[in-house]
């Protein structure tokens, strides 16, 4: 058996390098499907036996992207065509994009224009989410990409497997909420680049193994002394926040990362997949059941989450990660940032990009925010 | 006791030495940043002021984008803090402090106590940053000092609208171009800077008691046009391109004598 570290560094080398990943996958004769951000039903790709991946992007210089996309567009998404352009997804058959923004909804034809060996099932999760009629829709929206699957890949999808799949899920839920939890005990191991890698891995491996590696992790953390920690406690916001170079000034500067509410991170693992009348009917009222920033009618709201996790584990302040060029989270941070700091919170934001940078800037303001604290 | 802070900014290369925490005894600016035989010969200069060694210096700290590559600090410490504490000695009263340096613009809140209590800074944009009126200089073939002066000439100062660096100078070319008196076009590129950058300060939230640090707190135009942007008096000191050097000898004497 693998000790803690040999565990972490495992997690940590399938974040950074996915691309091996993939490659693995293929060699063993595995079908695999990319799953855009930031909700898709990885579980009917689960259900028929095809690895889901993420797509996250890489950082990496925008070349081929710039015929497709303006230089200030959401930089996952120049990435993501990038990667596609130069035939790094090369063996993916297919890529669900769900259109949560107005740029994953024109990357639904860029990219289907641009790389055209890789099919793209696009759909759309419904925004008014009262309504009656939007699990309905979003039912069929979901029948659709199910179908696409199926032609795509060959495979029929049961809802026999489907079930085994939605259990399967629900469970790396479990894992990864509990993973968070006793993070906090240990946060002189768990650092904010080794919780991102323990976190991001999990779009790059079949959920079962993620929930295996990931439970070993918990096992040996459990048989450690808890860690008193007397640095700064930091919750996070955002899309993403990478990469380990920028989360490593944190580490610089004494701060750990006790709780987030990241897209790419614990916002995938707050909302179970409930029981329903149909598979389908599950994934359609998880959907209406997040609570997410994206959602026109989101149930808790940001601030009183965000509030709500800085309180219960006693953090010392938020730092959001501002996707750049990111319309809809711009457009929320005017009004949660104001709320937080009028209820005392102390707020910092950074620009996170995807083309390589030296982060001084990002450098100053966490040195600033430790001093201050 | 003496205690030496250096500031390694992108443009320039600034050092003090204080006396027991409270006198100014030595003091340059050397105009080369990080990377150059700036922060070497401005370190030396300060010294030799004083015809001393480093080993008389009881304990130095570095601040400003180039602080972690100076290989005599004790300590760094971000320019924000440091630029903080140094304007607070220079202006005691100060309560917002806006500080435009070679690559970057920062606006500072300071509690009542005169501690660091909030701050924000431009995106990573030259747009409202010295490097802002170097460029712009350098296309009206002036002489960045001559701008401050000149702007104080303008009589119907023009707009400059982009608040892009390569834009703006375009536009400016385009002014040029169509004869306008470079006097307003400077006094036009001044407020262009004092609109982005007192868009920090008013997104930040200021009061009365604001003043000025950094290099482009020299410029007189600037500062006019930043006091008619934020309808308050500023207060500028001569020393306001040394604040993040004298801040940091500051807190080098805090780091000796606070328990």
């Amino acid at each position: 058996m693998a000790d803690l570290h040999e565990n972490l560094q495992k997690l940590r080398n399938i974040s950074h390098n996915p691309k091996k990943q993939l490659d693995t996958y293929l060699s063993d004769g595995k079908q695999v499907i990319g799953a855009f951000p930031y909700y898709t039903p990885e579980v009917m790709a689960d259900a028929a036996g095809i690895i889901p991946m993420g797509m996250w992007g890489a950082q990496t210089e925008f070349s081929l992207a710039k015929k497709y996309l303006v230089p200030f567009a959401c930089p996952i998404m120049q990435a993501c065509m990038e990667l596609g352009l130069q035939g790094k997804y090369a063996g993916v058959k297919a890529v669900m994009i769900p259109t949560m923004c107005d740029t994953l909804r024109d990357v639904t034809q860029d990219f289907k224009t641009g790389v055209k060996d890789i099919s793209t099932i696009a759909y759309t999760l419904p925004q008014n989410r009262k309504l009656a009629a939007a699990k309905e829709y979003l039912i069929e929206e979901l029948t659709y990409v199910k179908e696409q699957i199926e032609k795509i890949y060959g495979v029929t999808i049961t809802e026999e497997a489907m079930q085994k799949s939605i259990a399967v899920y629900n469970k790396h839920n479990s894992v990864m909420r509990e993973f968070a939890a006793i993070a906090n005990d240990h946060l002189d191991i768990i650092t904010p680049a080794v919780r991102h890698s323990v976190f991001k891995s999990a779009w790059f491996m079949s959920k079962s193994e993620h929930i295996a590696a990931v439970e070993e992790i918990i096992n040996q953390l459990k048989a450690l002394p808890v860690y008193n920690f007397t640095g700064h406690r930091l919750i996070l916001t955002g899309i993403t926040a990478e990469p380990c170079s920028l989360l490593n000034i944190l580490s610089d500067n004494n701060f750990a990362v006790v709780g987030d509410d990241v897209a790419q991170e614990m916002r995938q693992y707050r909302t179970d997949i409930p029981e329903d009348t149909s598979s389908l009917a599950s994934l359609a009222q998880q959907w209406l059941d997040r609570s997410d920033p994206m959602a026109h009618d989101d149930h808790i709201d940001r601030v009183n989450l965000l509030e709500k996790l800085y309180k219960e584990n006693n953090a010392d302040a938020i730092l959001v990660c501002l996707m750049k060029f990111c319309d809809p989270e711009e457009y929320e941070f005017v009004a949660y940032n104001s709320a937080l700091k009028e209820a005392g919170i102390k707020v910092l934001s950074i620009d996170i990009d995807q083309q390589p940078n030296n982060y001084d800037q990002a450098r100053t303001r966490i040195e600033t925010l430790a001093e201050l604290l | 006791m003496l205690t030496l802070g250096i500031d390694i900014g992108s443009t320039t290369s600034k050092a003090a030495i204080i006396e027991n925490g409270h006198k100014v005894v030595a003091k340059n600016i050397i105009p080369v940043g990080t990377g150059t035989r700036g922060p070497e010969e401005v370190f030396k200069s300060v010294l030799d002021q004083l015809h001393i060694k480093r080993n008389d210096i009881n304990r130095i700290v570095a601040t400003g984008y180039g602080r972690m590559k100076f290989e005599h600090a004790d300590r760094e410490l971000s320019e924000i803090s440091c630029h903080g504490k140094g304007v607070r000695f220079l202006i005691p009263d100060v309560r917002t402090i806006i500080d435009i340096g070679g690559q970057d613009a920062k606006v500072l809140q300071l509690n009542d106590k005169g501690l660091l209590e909030n701050f924000i800074m431009n995106d990573k944009c030259a747009a409202g940053t010295g490097r802002f009126l170097d460029v712009m200089a350098s296309v009206l073939d002036i002489d960045i000092n001559d701008m401050g002066p000149r702007s104080l000439q303008a009589d119907a100062p023009v707009s400059i609208s982009s608040t892009c660096t390569v834009f703006a100078e375009s536009e400016v070319i385009s002014r040029l171009s169509n004869g306008e008196n470079i006097n307003n076009i400077i006094a036009g590129i001044h407020r262009s800077v004092a609109k982005k950058v007192g868009g920090l300060a008013i997104r930040l939230g200021y009061t009365d008691h604001v003043a000025m640090s950094g290099g482009v707190a020299r410029n007189i135009g600037i500062v006019k046009a930043m006091e008619e942007e934020l309808k308050c008096p500023i207060a500028v000191h001569p020393d306001c391109q040394l604040a993040g050097a004298i801040g940091a000898a500051l807190f080098a004497y805090d780091d000796l004598t606070k328990k």
